[in-house]
């Protein structure tokens, strides 16, 4: 009985996969008949899927409420109280944080399979080493949630993601503009020769 | 054929010539056009099957044969129509095509050989090589549709309408017979073994209406499932169907050569500032 063992639950289980990946989709499915669309709107499509990072335009004002300083501040001059009640949503307000950051990491992902998909030859090395990045990286996501959610990190080292995501915007940005460029000198030669 | 039998026959080529009938008006075949042929050896293997019955009896030796051949052929025209489902519409793009067209011919070599080797050490009886070799295969494909949408998905290049009406026919045909033949292969291979010997044969008259009541039970979910599909194709065809898309314009080689392994860079510092935030 062992092949029955195996083999159903992993049928009904890969067609629940198939049944999901068919018909719950909700990011993919605005990309195709952009991006079908002559390279002059390459620009428009991949910023209406791919928004630019928008958390860390608030990480100065989070990392401020996320200081040292601020929670001594209250934990001194606020009833306990209060003080308490402030300090759970200092952990909300993070997990939130750390959810945006989740969400720019994704975009940032996305751009790189986007651009793999419209381009004419991609390298296997790289297309492997995104992958695995992008799995690493919800592990590590999923273990920094946990134990923030469990009070076992403080927030105040949330703050050091802040370089980095900063960083990656203005890396999106000049992306995505070095991508209008070419499109629009590739269809120039194009229309040209 | 009992009365059932005549319903669930009479149903199953009903839809098909439905289906064969939206697949000539809609024009299906120069979209799909091994799909096409594929339900096409569907209706004529039910015809086949079905005369061979109503000829020679459903117990016949001729009727066994046919029935056995035309499944093993719907596999193999199944597993047709899938390989053009996976070329179908990703063609244009290149660069992961040349990709994922490696990933699926691994998988699908490998899932082959599983499919010959498990098929190679049964009891020489058509019955369980047929269940056996459809059953692996039906896995396969699921394993292979599966693989197929993950990777779509992956890259963000969704499937059209059609598309995704053929992969979900095609996987509940997969799924039913990938479990039904799993059961009854376990069972014809041990449970049951014993009975087809010589010296049981004398049972076999006593054993008669409880053999014909799992038959009719299997034919029925089998054969209900299968008509599902064909509504599920049916239901898709019945809007004519949209022009072919224009190919994609593809961005100049340079960009992904100097902007992947940038944003590589940036995924890999974002991993190594996390990996740094759960250090005490």
């Amino acid at each position: 009985m062992n092949h029955i063992a195996v083999t159903i639950p992993v049928v009904l289980a890969v067609s629940v996969i198939l049944f999901k990946l068919l018909y719950s989709r909700k990011d993919s499915s605005q990309l195709p008949r952009e991006r079908d669309a002559p390279t002059i709107h390459e620009r428009a499509m991949i910023d209406d899927v791919l928004p630019a990072p928008k958390h860390f335009r608030y990480f100065r004002q989070i990392r401020q409420a996320l200081s040292p300083s601020d929670a001594e501040y209250l934990l001194r001059t606020a009833p306990k109280s209060v003080a308490k009640q402030a300090l759970r949503e200092r952990r909300a307000v993070a997990r939130g944080f750390l959810k945006g950051l989740h969400e720019d990491f994704s975009n940032l992902s996305k751009l790189g399979r986007v651009i793999a998909s419209l381009s004419p030859e991609i390298s296997n090395r790289q297309e492997a080493e995104r992958l695995n990045l992008t799995v690493k990286f919800q592990f590590l996501y999923a273990f920094v949630w946990m134990r923030l959610y469990t009070g076992n990190l403080p927030v105040e080292q949330i703050g050091r993601l802040t370089d980095v995501v900063s960083r990656l915007s203005a890396r999106m940005d000049e992306a995505m503009a070095e991508i209008s460029t070419q499109s629009v000198r590739n269809m120039a030669e194009t229309l040209g020769g | 054929m009992n009365l059932l039998e005549n319903i669930l026959s009479w149903s199953t080529l009903t839809f098909l010539l439905i289906l064969c009938g939206f697949v000539s008006v809609r024009k299906l075949y120069q979209f799909l056009p091994v799909f096409s042929i594929y339900c096409g050896i569907l209706l004529l293997g039910t015809i086949a099957v079905w005369s061979a019955y109503v000829i020679c009896g459903i117990n016949s030796q001729i009727s066994y044969y046919a029935y056995w051949c035309s499944i093993l052929l719907n596999a193999s025209a199944r597993s047709l129509a899938i390989v053009e489902l996976c070329r179908y519409g990703l063609r244009a793009y290149n660069g992961i095509w040349a990709l994922i067209w490696r990933i699926l011919a691994i998988l699908s070599i490998f899932l082959l050989a599983h499919a010959v080797v498990d098929a190679w050490g049964q009891p020489s009886r058509l019955a369980i090589y047929g269940m056996t070799i459809d059953r692996d295969l039906a896995f396969a494909s699921i394993v292979v549709v599966a693989a197929l949408l993950l990777l779509r998905n992956y890259y963000g290049i969704v499937l059209e309408p059609l598309q995704r009406a053929v992969s979900l026919g095609i996987c509940i045909i997969c799924a039913v017979d990938a479990i039904g033949n799993t059961i009854l292969r376990n069972l014809f291979t041990g449970y049951l073994y014993s009975w087809y010997l010589a010296t049981q044969q004398a049972l076999w008259p006593q054993m008669d209406s409880q053999v014909h009541y799992v038959r009719d039970l299997w034919s029925t979910i089998h054969l209900l499932f299968f008509m599902l599909s064909m509504g599920v194709w049916c239901f898709s065809l019945r809007h004519p169907l949209a022009a072919r898309r224009a190919k994609p314009v593809l961005l100049p080689s340079e960009i992904y050569r100097e902007l992947s392994p940038a944003i590589n860079i940036r995924l890999a510092s974002f991993n190594t500032r996390m990996v740094e935030l759960l250090k005490p």
